[in-house]
């Protein structure tokens, strides 16, 4: 007998974002996203209080993915970040927090939420046409002839996560490994479109991060006494390749329901073991150097392969099953039934390699784009961090290869911009504002709700209570110590700007943020200005901060439209 | 609500707090002289003794706090790689930790202090490049029966650094290195223990020891210059950039600047051995005796060796007999393991013939199947005719497999995982020993030596997979061994095996663990002076040459105010490089600080001194000599060589006691401390902690403190 319960009404709350505990909540959120921001962010231990793993990181993609938020407006907000991370793998911080922050200057100013939208959605389209135009200041072109650029992309990705716990010459070592990983994943030999091919990363925990290196081709880490025992490999030609899927390990494919009735005396298992050395012998008279199975092969048929001087290895896993295929140049073979001639692969060299304690059967393919980038790191958490920033590192070099521009980093493009807007806002405002019935005076704020955001956004970078200034000239960002009297001589008591393009000693001139300046059309870089060898550049992925500033303004827009929040209690 | 938020960073850092209290429980496993500690349950009447930083935190609940975890991965991590340096990591990090607390007390930024420690640990492991003694050849050169148990020293002269008091030495065994299937074994005499230098003795002693030495460093010179010709210069000292030394024409490296030329390297494996037990001679002499063994057995095998001999510790394995005196621990060539005393009459039997051998890698039973086999539930299996099986399933299968081992005649059979219980009987039986739970390092080593093919099912046994030659024999006469009756310990070996058991035994059962900790941490502090051919030189010659070198940076900074060094702060265009100089006395004089409670604590320890204030007053004394000198390191090396020549001891009156050197691991170590870094830095780096996965109600109101709701 079922019992049938009636059901609860659904509870539906008006205007959420005017709740005092949604703002309260959403401010805890920005604090804890702010706190991370930069490479002097401040950690985070991620834990489940019960004594499991604990996680440091500041990366919003570990960050996220632990945070389980369970207001309806901080989930709309995570996981437009979330989707934004998994597609661009960078700048999801700038994201969240100039999400949060335009939500909070914007509820100050009390216009009504639909002419908020409209004027959000024109300054968005002012700052995506700019970035995207020739005359944008403070984008450069990525030059793929020399690795200048591209090395400092990586290394500015890799100074912003500090729980990587890298040393300088640390942040050197792996950035040129990352590079060098890149670089092997472009094919050779290009018709008219390339296929980037792929990057694994093998765990060498324990180890000096110094002892990270990248190989060609791909690793299977087996035990040394599995190693010893297949060794030497005698072959110095290409090696012919048979790749299974499917489990030679003897048992039986799912019988699925039902009983299988089996009379006394037979055996299933020396059967399905027949059929496996049949396989065996196959494989023998069709000249198989290197037998590689996902699963398990049977002992027996492990045996008989070896002895007739195949070499077998077994449960290569899952995640290896892509890059195999592509190395050797075959599809797995998913049927022990359907082994031809034709599904075999050739790789050129086999051979064992070693590092830490670690050993490893190393593919070397012709000319595959497949390369195992081997990372270590000392402890666990910082390990995993490493990996995940290497994994977003490659990706914003594949992005880069389809749009090959930077964006100076360090808070220099938000100032910018910002600047841009201001100037815009005040002496273009028709440009702007295309009759939809917004006034100037509506602009004048929004304009300036909007800079503030991105502005507060750079004043995040600061962490240990310094302040932010801003040159008239470029529009950059300057960090100053907090409590500088105000009358100072600038030039001396600033370096560089905050992507490091600009010296101090230029004969400009600077303005605190906030303060009340006049409007001015920031320039672009000279084209002289253009980088020299030795300076260390800031700069980000322009693919990704387009994409992050669009989510941000979006999700805002979305959050500020909500007037009801509906909830099924049941 | 699922998850909560603690900011710990507001005002005083409570992480750094608990990072340094958690340490201050390790503090008296520092240096040689290590006092045990019982961790007691509070609910249940258990109790463990620990005497090792690994040990305390595996068994200390640290559940409730992420510093705990923290430290307590950060320390097996260094347990599991290197088998040394746990507790060096565990006081470090409390020291330092309280020295970042310090600086974050001061206003000093957290960037800052960061990146001035780093700053300052990456100069001090630098620096203490000049203290690396470079190890090679030292199985190379004749005398090879010299051990440390002295069997054969002479008394002076060509052991400089341990004299053994005559008498003591006297228990002899005759070794027959030829034999393999004779256990060979090395007793501990009971002997006075060296004590070994606490880096260099009170200033008092120095003096008393003065007239007696002349004697024993002429002695010395003539020993060093007899010898010079076995000297190869080491590829890694002279990578090792420093200036201080240059090699002369006749092979020696000498130190320039020094008063006194001397000459350091160490090519001897007893003085090698010494300096690295850090007291704990009786256990590295199991250690050295194996490395005897393994170095016999590679030039047996490959002949005069190229490559430097490095001890293979992954073909060294323990057994452990509790309730056996001490004084039967040993090393024998092969595998000793304990066997059921019903096998006792087989192994009588089996003892004077050359025996086959089979290995299976999986279980030996009848249900077993390879990992990764799936058994389908649903198959049944059905009588066709009336005829009914005589026997069970597992009587077949029984009956099969000696079946098997009758057709190859094997004798034995080494099975790495667990064996049918019916089976061994049957075995047993028909004259065939079947030892279970084998590793698969012997196993490897039995496939090598007696060439028999691993394999995981017993149908699978061919005749190529048999190994013979194999001989078996009671590991010592039962009676000696006595009073166990749960089993026996038999060694298995064959001719030219690549393989080395330690018999670790004590009456004190509860000792058994960590004699084997013990034994490990000396294995594997000779594999890696061995492997990487240096060595640092210690007895907190190495910390005090980093508090030196610190002081003097400290002071140089203060002095200079130099703009130089700002390149370990990642964003230099910050105001915090600009501003790093005027911090960075302050952060280089509190990581000082740490390295000085660091020798202290090893010299309250060692009894060195008895007070705080008496090794604060002793390290000072040092601190300051070391920089009037003008450098720390020929400081060092100087009060070294004095002491190395001019100690008297005065415990045993009438009677010279040469101190010998103390030695370390060189990666070990500068990794423990840059691992101890990284943790105090990743603690000092953070701000909040996330809960994640809790509801309300599994939140303690009184931890509610301090929380918020997300």
């Amino acid at each position: 007998m079922s019992r049938l319960e009636a059901k609860k009404p659904s509870v539906c709350k008006s205007e959420p974002l005017t709740n005092e505990t949604v703002r309260a909540t959403l401010s805890v959120l920005k604090g804890v996203l702010t706190s991370c921001y930069g490479p002097s962010g401040r950690l985070k231990q991620l834990h489940n209080g019960l004594g499991g793993y604990v996680c440091t990181t500041s990366q919003s993609s570990a960050l996220l993915r632990n945070l389980s938020v369970t207001h309806p407006i901080l989930k709309i907000l995570t996981t437009s970040v979330q989707n934004h991370v998994s597609c661009f793998s960078d700048c999801g911080l700038f994201t969240a927090i100039l999400c949060c922050n335009l939500i909070e200057n914007v509820q100050k100013i009390g216009l009504t939420p639909t002419t908020v939208i409209k004027l959000n959605k024109h300054l968005l389209n002012l700052c995506t046409n700019y970035l995207k135009s020739e005359a944008c200041g403070c984008r450069i072109p990525v030059d793929f002839s020399s690795s200048q650029i591209l090395l400092c992309l990586v290394r500015s990705i890799l100074t912003s996560k500090p729980a990587c716990m890298l040393t300088r010459k640390e942040i050197d070592h792996i950035s040129a490994l990352i590079l060098r990983a890149f670089l092997l994943t472009i094919p050779e030999n290009t018709d008219d479109s390339i296929i980037l091919g792929k990057s694994i990363i093998v765990p060498l925990k324990g180890q000096r991060v110094t002892d990270s290196t990248v190989l060609p081709g791909v690793l299977i880490e087996m035990s040394e006494v599995q190693l010893k025992r297949m060794l030497p490999i005698k072959k110095a030609s290409a090696l012919k390749v048979a790749l299974f899927c499917v489990s030679l390990s003897g048992d039986f494919a799912d019988t699925g329901e039902g009983t299988v009735v089996v009379s006394y005396g037979m055996s299933l298992e020396n059967a399905a073991l027949d059929q496996l050395l049949n396989l065996g012998r196959q494989l023998i008279s069709d000249h198989v150097d290197l037998v590689l199975c996902q699963k398990v092969i049977h002992p027996s048929l492990k045996q008989f392969l070896s002895t007739h001087h195949i070499i077998a290895i077994d449960r290569v896993g899952v995640a290896l099953m892509e890059p195999l295929s592509k190395v050797t140049g075959t599809q797995p073979i998913g049927s022990i039934g359907s082994v031809s001639s034709s599904s075999y692969g050739i790789v050129k060299e086999l051979c064992s390699a070693k590092f830490g304690s670690k050993h490893f059967f190393h593919l070397i393919p012709n000319e595959a784009t497949i390369c195992s980038l081997l990372l270590s790191n000392r402890n666990d958490t910082a390990w995993d961090e490493l990996k995940l920033t290497c994994q977003a590192a490659l990706h914003i070099l594949h992005l880069t290869i389809k749009e090959p521009w930077a964006l100076l980093g360090g808070g220099c493009t938000e100032t910018h911009l910002a600047a841009f807007i201001r100037y815009k806002a005040r002496n273009e405002p028709e440009s702007i504002l295309t009759d939809d019935g917004c006034t100037q005076a509506e602009l004048q704020l929004i304009a300036e709700a909007f800079c503030s955001a991105l502005e507060s956004l750079a004043g995040s970078l600061e962490h240990d209570g310094g302040e932010i200034v801003t040159d008239m000239k470029y529009g950059h960002l300057w960090s100053v110590q907090g409590d500088c009297p105000s009358v100072v001589n600038w030039p001396d008591l600033l370096s560089r700007c905050g992507c490091g393009l600009y010296s101090s000693q230029e004969e400009l001139s600077w303005s605190f943020l906030r303060s009340t300046c006049h409007p001015f059309a920031p320039q672009t870089c000279l084209p002289h200005k253009t980088v020299s060898p030795t300076s260390n550049l800031i700069v980000d992925c322009l693919t990704a901060k387009l994409s992050g500033l669009q989510v941000a303004v979006e999700t805002a827009n979305l959050i500020l439209d909500l007037s009801y929040v509906i909830e099924d209690k049941n | 609500v699922v998850m909560a938020y603690r900011a710990i960073n507001k005002r005083r850092h409570i992480g750094l707090q608990q990072l340094s209290s958690f340490a201050e429980t390790g503090r008296t496993f520092l240096g040689p002289v290590k006092s045990s500690k019982f961790v007691t349950s509070g609910d249940c009447l258990e109790s463990v003794s620990v005497s090792s930083a690994v040990r305390l935190l595996e068994s200390l609940d640290l559940s409730s706090s992420t510093v705990g975890q923290l430290l307590k991965e950060a320390v097996h991590a260094q347990h599991n790689a290197y088998k040394t340096g746990g507790s060096t990591l565990l006081f470090l990090a409390g020291a330092w930790s309280s020295a970042a607390e310090e600086c974050l007390r001061l206003g000093i930024p957290v960037s800052t202090v960061a990146s001035v420690m780093s700053e300052g640990v990456g100069s001090c492991i630098e620096e203490v490049a000049s203290l690396q003694v470079p190890v090679h050849s030292v199985f190379g050169h004749g005398d090879n029966t010299k051990t440390i148990s002295g069997l054969e020293t002479p008394r002076v002269g060509s052991c400089p650094f341990l004299q053994v008091p005559a008498g003591a030495g006297g228990i002899k065994e005759e070794h027959d290195f030829r034999d393999a299937s004779q256990p060979l074994s090395t007793h501990s005499p009971s002997r006075r223990p060296v004590k070994p230098p606490e880096f260099f003795s009170l200033p008092a002693k120095v003096k008393a020891g003065t007239e007696a030495s002349q004697a024993l460093r002429s002695s010395l010179h003539t020993d060093t210059c007899s010898r010079k010709s076995a000297l190869i210069l080491s590829r890694h000292f002279n990578q090792a950039d420093d200036s201080l030394w240059i090699s002369k024409p006749d092979g020696f490296l000498e130190q320039h600047s020094a008063a006194t030329p001397e000459t350091y390297r160490c090519r001897d494996l007893v003085e090698l051995a010494v300096g690295l037990s850090h007291g704990d001679l009786s256990t590295m002499e199991l250690v050295e005796a194996a490395a005897r063994l393994q170095y016999q057995k590679a030039s047996v095998r490959q002949g005069h060796c190229t490559v430097p001999f490095v001890l293979d510790v992954s073909r060294i394995f323990t057994c452990c007999l509790p309730g056996v005196p001490g004084t039967f621990s040993c090393v024998c060539s092969g595998y000793v393991t304990v066997v059921s005393t019903a096998s006792m009459t087989l192994i009588k039997e089996l003892e004077n013939q050359p025996v086959q051998v089979v290995l299976i890698e999986g279980d030996l039973t009848e249900s077993y199947h390879h990992l990764g086999f799936n058994k389908s539930a649903n198959i049944k299996t059905v009588l066709d005719s009336a005829e009914l099986p005589g026997d069970s399933s597992e009587e077949l299968w029984a009956s099969r497999v000696l079946q098997v081992l009758t057709q190859f005649n094997v004798n034995l059979i080494l099975v790495q995982g667990s064996v049918s219980e019916s089976l061994t009987e049957k075995c047993v039986h028909s004259k065939r020993l079947v030892v279970g739970s084998v590793g698969s390092g012997v196993m490897q080593a039995f496939a090598e030596a007696a060439g028999a093919v691993p394999v995981t099912y017993i149908t699978q046994v061919s005749a190529a997979c048999v190994g013979s030659g194999v001989s078996v024999t009671v590991w010592r006469a039962p009676l000696e061994v006595g009073g166990r009756n749960d089993g026996m310990p038999v060694l298995v070996t064959v001719e030219g095996i690549n393989l080395i058991t330690a018999v670790l035994t004590s009456s004190v059962t509860a000792q058994i663990r960590a004699k084997e900790d013990r034994f490990w941490t000396c294995a594997y502090r000779l594999h890696h002076a061995l492997k990487e051919e240096k060595v640092l030189l210690g007895g907190g010659a190495v910390e005090f040459l980093c508090l030196s070198h610190l002081r003097i940076l400290a002071e140089q900074s203060l002095r200079r105010g130099d703009h130089t060094c700002s390149g370990w702060l990642h964003n230099t265009s910050s105001w915090l490089a600009s501003s790093l100089p005027a911090y960075r006395p302050a952060v280089l004089e509190r990581l000082a600080e740490g390295w000085r409670r660091y020798l202290s604590a090893l010299m309250c320890n060692t009894a060195t001194c008895s007070t705080e204030l008496g090794a604060y007053t002793f390290i000072e004394h040092h601190v300051q000599n070391a920089a009037g000198s003008g450098s720390p390191s020929v400081y060092i090396l100087n009060e070294y060589s004095k002491l190395n020549s001019e100690i008297f001891n005065a415990d045993i009156p009438g009677k010279l006691e040469q101190v010998p050197r103390v030695y370390d691991s060189v990666t070990p170590k500068i990794e423990a401390w840059r691992r101890a870094l990284d943790l105090v830095l990743l603690v000092l780096k953070t701000d909040s902690e996330i809960i994640t996965g809790l509801g309300h109600s599994q939140i303690n109101s009184q931890e509610l403190e301090g929380l918020l709701f997300l």
